[in-house]
């Protein structure tokens, strides 16, 4: 008991954000409700970013009824790799890789062989809400694959490496990268199994590593040392992040950027209230650093020079 | 400025808190000074139920009868008086504490009954008698003189006891003695010996009367109530056991007559007599609280509780009066404690069905119908249905599990199966189609944990609520239920970190910056 209250009196002094506090002194400030359906619906982020000049995967095309689900082909022709995606969906479920489609067979990421029917189903079971929050009605977002940049090829397994970057009033706060492991079957949440990849806000870095909430140095699937990781085209990661708040005018935001290998940074989506565990991938305090925004940080500046600010000072 | 305001919805709703605390704190106060509420569920109270049964041959036109009966005791409290006498007209005398029955042109033998259902109630005040006028000495020849002082010679030679007692001791111990015959008792009758003891007191002018009362005994019947001596010493009348001067009124006993006046009194009648019988029953404190409130003056406020209604309105209420208090638990296991379960509520719904079902048996009946249901729902996935059908499969399913283990269990005669009809329904359904989802995308680990918190949750509050006093104290005193609101308002804007926060960032704290 003493123990305990001796760890949240080091926890309130290192600054640390808990959930109650993130709920209560954060989003419930600086999140209007009103602005969550900015980033609950995907197809609407999308065309909100794409009026922002923030790059995100193309869309080739949404199915809104299930009458339109034979319309698939139609939709996707002349590409041979896309992405089925649940509008409303979160956590990445839902989520259909088609690799290959050769007209009468479609190949999915994770290496199964799916027939029409199947791919139709998945597409059905979409529309009827399976994937999305609270199991309402839901529209499939159909885009182009994201080209990985081969510079994480060694730092992911099977799977997707984004980098989140929580951002508070507009200027990026704290950055974290999310790896996939052999554990977290190519999913990224930490969660689940996958690395978290504490990053320099001013230089792309690694800080630290965890993998369930423990340090850790190298990847456990790939061997590769974590400590070496540094991202590419660090400013226009931060500058999504914070043209991400001009967009939504969500005061506390966490936004996903994936890296293409011909576009650059891309944002996949943004989350209205992102969750605590960078905080253990940086090994450091949330509330430090929002404290500091808060108190330091100079206010008026357009998201460019909100961006120069974090990497100059 | 965002920091004080902050702290202003802090600080308003400490100022409530602390409010209802003090509202509530009096409400109990009240309860238990006039309704007679109690912190402890004491389930029931003992009932007496004493029958005068008066019966006589009428012998002229005018008939008039005069009952003694019992004013507010010391040792009980009335709870209802009833008299039947078809044909009488019955009016009080409150002065000698008579029921009178007048009634005209009767034949045959008469039976009147009045009957008195009264509760064990202990008071310490005195009941308020009457000072009485000095008693003068009576009348004796010189040989009578001579033995009363021989008596009293005897009593002051006694050890202990006030000078009733004594003399009462002294009159036991010398009943045989011949040389104190004239003022000794002749007769052996409990009315002789203390109206002889009233003559021996007399002498040395204390007053002294016969008080009649009745022993409650389940399923006693009797003629004559016993006679106890009640005199005035000290400035105070005080009840003596005839026997062995005891002062007061024995536990369980009941005075219906004192003083001179008779306790049945017949005019034109003859051959009367009453009979007392005695029978016991229970009463719930609710039900007592009614005559509390009534004999408190406090009526009107207790026309407008909840303890007025129906047994049936109180018992739904009874059953929803404890919620907030599962729903405080789960506030707190949530938001302070920080155990993660599958919807808010979830836990807190099962706690309520293991109060029905009984603990282990509603545990192992739950675990058989989840398990069964992640089976089916298992092979079902295989199918491919869309969302709201598959939905619906999972909760016909539950129901029809639940007729089968309901009759099952009724077959084998056993509670544990049959248990399962207490489970509600959807709340079943939702947890096998939840448990299977996470179990598809998060693996079964987080999905046992899930399942696992849940049900930790759910016993925690099944251990709350399932304890008798807090369900008596939560429905005897449910102003309660406000303080709770304003606590889980007020938790509403706990910022400190949950308990399960402090281990998950434990490796935070070791660090200095």
């Amino acid at each position: 008991m003493f123990k305990w209250i001796e760890t949240a009196r080091k926890l309130r002094e290192n600054g640390v954000l808990g959930m109650n506090d993130r709920n209560y002194s954060v989003i419930a400030k600086y999140n209007d409700r009103s602005l969550y359906t900015l980033v609950d619906d995907k197809v609407k982020t999308k065309k909100l970013a794409n009026d922002i000049n923030i790059s995100t995967p193309k869309m080739i095309g949404i199915i809104e009824h299930q009458y339109e689900v034979k319309n698939l082909v139609d939709i996707v022709k002349g590409y041979k790799t896309f992405v089925i995606k649940p509008a409303h969906g979160s956590g990445g479920k839902g989520v259909l890789v088609i690799k290959d489609f050769d007209g009468e067979k479609f190949y999915s990421a994770s290496g199964e062989v799916l027939t029409f029917k199947e791919v139709y189903q998945h597409v059905s079971n979409t529309l009827s809400g399976l994937f999305s929050l609270g199991g309402r009605y839901d529209v499939a977002l159909i885009e182009e694959t994201v080209n990985f940049s081969d510079v994480f090829k060694d730092f992911s397994y099977h799977g997707i490496p984004d980098v989140r970057v929580i951002v508070y009033k507009g200027f990026p706060a704290m950055v974290m990268m999310r790896l996939a492991t052999k554990e977290s079957d190519g999913k990224a949440n930490l969660h689940q199994g996958g690395v978290g990849v504490g990053l320099d806000v001013k230089t792309g870095k690694t800080l630290r590593a965890v993998l369930h909430d423990k340090p850790v140095t190298i990847h456990p699937d790939t061997g590769a040392n974590l400590m070496d990781l540094k991202v590419p085209f660090w400013r226009e990661h931060l500058l999504i992040g914070a043209l991400a708040y001009d967009m939504t005018g969500l005061g506390y935001l966490g936004a996903d950027i994936v890296l293409d290998k011909n576009r650059g940074p891309m944002m996949l989506e943004v989350n209205a209230r992102p969750g605590l565990a960078i905080q253990i991938a940086n090994g450091k305090g949330l509330k430090t650093r929002l404290k500091e925004i808060d108190e330091k940080f100079p206010t008026g500046l357009t998201a460019e020079e909100r961006v120069d600010y974090v990497l100059n000072n | 400025m965002k920091l004080t305001r902050l702290f202003s919805v802090r600080k308003v709703l400490s100022y409530l808190l602390v409010l209802s605390v003090v509202y509530a704190a009096y409400s109990i106060y009240y309860k238990i000074k006039y309704w007679g509420f109690s912190l402890t569920p004491k389930t029931v109270t003992d009932v007496w139920r004493i029958d005068a049964k008066v019966t006589f041959e009428p012998t002229s036109k005018n008939i008039r009868v005069a009952l003694s009966v019992p004013d507010g005791n010391e040792n009980f409290d009335i709870l209802s008086e009833d008299i039947i006498a078809n044909g009488y007209n019955i009016s009080k005398d409150e002065k000698d504490n008579r029921v009178i029955f007048d009634g005209k042109n009767k034949h045959g033998k008469q039976s009147l009954y009045y009957r008195l259902n009264i509760y064990e109630d202990v008071k310490n005040t005195q009941i308020n008698l009457q000072k009485p006028q000095k008693v003068e000495r009576p009348i004796l020849s010189e040989e009578e003189q001579q033995q009363m002082k021989q008596i009293w010679e005897l009593a002051r030679a006694q050890e202990e006891g006030n000078k009733v007692q004594k003399v009462i001791k002294t009159v036991n111990q010398e009943m045989t003695n011949p040389s104190m015959s004239l003022v000794l008792p002749l007769k052996h009758t409990s009315k002789a010996f203390a109206e002889k003891i009233i003559q021996i007191l007399a002498y040395k002018h204390i007053p002294a009367r016969i008080a009649r009362a009745v022993k409650l005994e389940e399923g006693k019947k009797t003629e004559r109530p016993d006679i106890m001596l009640e005199a005035y010493l000290d400035n105070s009348w005080k009840l003596y056991d005839l026997n062995n001067g005891n002062i007061g009124l024995p536990d369980k006993w009941i005075v219906f007559q004192r003083g001179g006046i008779s306790l049945l009194d017949v005019r034109g009648g003859e051959d009367s007599k009453v009979m007392f019988s005695v029978l016991k029953s229970v009463a719930t404190p609710m039900k007592m609280a009614e005559h509390r409130a009534k004999a408190n003056d406090k009526f009107s406020e207790y026309e407008y509780s909840i303890y007025t209604l129906p047994l049936l309105e109180q018992n739904t209420l009874k059953w929803l009066m404890i919620f907030p208090l599962a729903i405080l638990v789960v506030v707190i296991l949530r938001n302070v404690i920080g155990v993660s379960t599958m919807g808010t509520f979830t836990p807190m719904l099962l706690a309520m069905s293991l109060v029905k079902t009984g603990f282990i048996p509603g545990l192992i009946c739950f675990s058989i119908m989840i398990f069964l249901g992640l089976v089916m729902r298992a092979v079902v996935a295989k199918l491919n249905l869309l969302l709201v059908p598959r939905i619906s499969f999972v909760v016909i399913f539950v129901i029809l599990l639940i007729q089968l283990l309901t009759i099952i269990g009724y077959r084998i005669d056993s509670s544990l199966v049959s248990s399962a009809i207490f489970f509600p329904i959807i709340i079943t359904a939702w947890i096998i189609e939840r448990a299977s989802i996470t179990w598809e995308e998060e693996g079964a680990r987080n999905t046992l944990k899930e399942i696992f918190n849940t049900l930790l949750t759910a016993v925690v509050t099944y251990f709350v609520i399932n304890n008798e006093t807090v369900r008596h104290v939560m429905f005897a005193f449910n102003e309660l239920n406000i303080v709770i609101l304003f606590i889980v308002m007020l938790l509403g804007t706990y910022t400190g970190y949950r308990l399960t926060e402090i281990t998950r960032f434990a490796s935070l704290a070791a660090k200095d910056k």
